[in-house]
């Protein structure tokens, strides 16, 4: 898997130079236009005080890198009206948050997004709200993640709201 | 080798009766005291709420467990379908989006309340019976009597119980799961409510964790079912009435002596045998046969016959008073009688004598009554169930004739007891 190996697929109608100006575009309009804001938070497994048996680390047990700021296309589903139990006890659960980033952005702030990292959004300028990630979207061999079947160049990462004794964030 | 006999006279409460080390005595009135803590001589009401209030206490004081440097919170109130009140019971552990934060304590009640299984009350007497609790003395500023307070079984009744502990770290489980464990590890604990012990059964542990999410919120919860073996205690049921609407006595007597025996100067000797209670026992002899029992009364209160106490014999035979109560430590017990012997009545010369009882009605005019036999001695001469007393309400001016010293209403009753 180490290897090297060019990409030679496609060679006569899309290229390397095609695939990176399709990015570049792509970037144009997220980063520039759409602008949608950030903030990772990755989980030092190292430092983090877990549990020796349960693996379970408190809310001011989590260390995190120091926090980076990215870009990608948000999507957030509608908030859900649930109960703990038969009706009773209920909450407002809000929507799972999908992001759709590049590839390539990850690599240039030299992070990786992975499974249990917490990512913050803002609902507001008062308010981030933080969501822990549940699927890092590291399988990327689908058409669908493939520019017309050349190369990966984005990943959908799938994240659910935290509770506020969950994590603290900065 | 035979079989080691059985020794009945085995103590079971220690030389000297005790409860951890403590009388009997003194627990009973200890919990006595427990029950009547309010200004009344009787137990208060036990509704459902009470239960479901010493559930919830006994949830907060009982399920004490840190998470985090702070304490799992128990959502205030028992929860029901009211949304408002849900709301109003939660919104102190809310979060910013409004909802309870994690982890959190929940008591939810079951709605349908069952016929209880208290073993306390598993007997229960039909048609709501009502039974002597009390008698409690009174003064209306004249005279004392006494009420007698009756209260009906208390109903049992069985409600359960969902406590709920939802969180997202298995130590907080295990550490609400080992005090359930110790509590419980008779399988009951006890809750007070109003004073009176009751017992709580754990039924199941059940984990209701939500395990098929998998991008969804994550959480753990798990349900103690507890029973609660209460009853029900209704004020309204309660009956107080007054013990003696027809005359009271007196009697005076002396401390100090456990017995004493006096003896009234007519022509028989009428006995009266002073007891003090020692607040155990309900049966009491005066240590010889009585022929005919006139009254017994407890510190100078009349006791009514089959209701406060029972003494078989009609006529002779019997020494001992069968109180329905235990009467208290150190109260007087003062019974008269006559004793007679062999089961009959004697004058002072050996006339054998009769107990004779007639009634008359009193015409507006006439104060004078002729009953039909010789008076010997007068036992008692009352006006509508009013004591008169001798001289100042009736006189003895005949041998077979009474004369009242001042005019009742007429048409009242006089009735006459007496010997010949």
């Amino acid at each position: 898997m180490n290897n090297k190996l060019p990409i030679t697929r496609l060679g006569k109608f899309f290229s390397q130079d095609d695939f990176d100006i399709n990015i570049q575009m792509g970037q144009e309009y997220l980063h520039g236009d759409l602008n949608m804001k950030l903030v990772l938070y990755r989980v030092d497994r190292q430092k983090t005080d877990n549990d020796d048996v349960y693996a379970e680390a408190g809310m001011d047990e989590i260390k995190f890198f120091p926090p980076v700021e990215f870009n990608a296309l948000v999507k957030i589903d509608e908030p859900k009206n649930s109960s703990y139990t038969k009706g009773l006890m209920r909450y407002s659960e809000p929507g799972n948050m999908t992001l759709s980033v590049y590839i390539t952005h990850l690599n240039d702030l030299g992070v990786d997004i992975r499974y249990g990292d917490y990512i913050g959004y803002a609902d507001s300028e008062e308010r981030l709200r933080y969501y822990t990630v549940t699927n890092d979207g590291r399988v990327t061999s689908d058409n669908k993640h493939k520019m017309f079947g050349y190369k990966p160049h984005y990943r959908n990462i799938i994240c659910a709201p935290t509770q506020e004794g969950e994590f603290r964030g900065v | 080798m035979g079989i080691p006999k059985r020794k009945n006279m085995i103590n079971v409460y220690g030389d000297k009766e005790t409860y951890r080390g403590e009388s009997v005595l003194k627990r009973r009135q200890e919990l006595l005291d427990m029950i009547t803590k309010s200004d009344s001589f009787l137990p208060d009401s036990i509704l459902h709420d009470d239960l479901d209030k010493g559930m919830l206490d006994y949830i907060k004081e009982t399920f004490k467990v840190v998470s985090d440097g702070v304490q799992i919170p128990v959502i205030e109130k028992i929860l029901t379908i009211q949304r408002w009140g849900e709301f109003s019971a939660n919104w102190e552990f809310s979060d910013g989006d409004g909802n309870v934060k994690l982890p959190f304590i929940a008591i939810i009640r079951k709605p349908d309340v069952q016929f209880g299984s208290n073993p306390a009350i598993q007997r229960t007497i039909p048609d709501r019976y009502q039974f002597h609790y009390a008698t409690v003395p009174t003064w209306d500023g004249n005279q004392v009597g006494a009420d007698i307070y009756k209260i009906p079984q208390p109903i049992p009744c069985d409600i359960s119980y969902d406590i709920t502990i939802v969180c997202n770290k298995f130590r907080d489980l295990n550490k609400i799961n080992k005090i359930v464990l110790q509590h419980f590890s008779s399988r009951q604990s006890y809750t007070t409510v109003k004073g009176h012990y009751i017992p709580i059964v754990l039924d199941t542990i059940e984990d209701n964790t939500p395990m098929e999410t998998i991008d969804g919120r994550r959480f753990y919860m798990q349900n103690y079912k507890c029973i609660m073996l209460g009853f029900l205690i209704d004020s309204d049921e309660f009956e107080v009435k007054p013990a003696i609407n027809r005359a009271f006595i007196v009697n005076e007597s002396l401390g100090g002596a456990t017995f004493k025996r006096s003896y009234i100067g007519k022509s028989i000797d009428i006995t009266l045998s002073t007891i003090i209670s020692n607040g155990t026992t309900t049966t009491y002899s005066v240590g010889e046969s009585i022929t005919v029992l006139f009254n017994v009364s407890i510190n100078g209160i009349l006791q009514q016959k089959d209701l406060h106490y029972t003494y078989e014999p009609i006529f002779g035979g019997g020494s001992s008073i069968n109180f329905n109560g235990t009467p208290l430590q150190g109260d007087v017990i003062v019974v008269s009688y006559y004793k007679g012997k062999n089961n009959k009545m004697y004058d002072q010369f050996g006339n054998e004598l009769t107990v004779a009882r007639e009634t008359f009605t009193y015409n507006g005019t006439n104060l004078v009554f002729n009953v039909s036999q010789k008076i010997n001695s007068i036992i008692s001469i009352t006006t509508n169930g009013l004591v008169e007393y001798s001289d100042e309400g009736y006189q003895l001016t005949g041998k077979d004739q009474i004369t009242l010293t001042s005019a009742p209403v007429n048409g009242s009753t006089i009735e006459l007891v007496y010997l010949y």
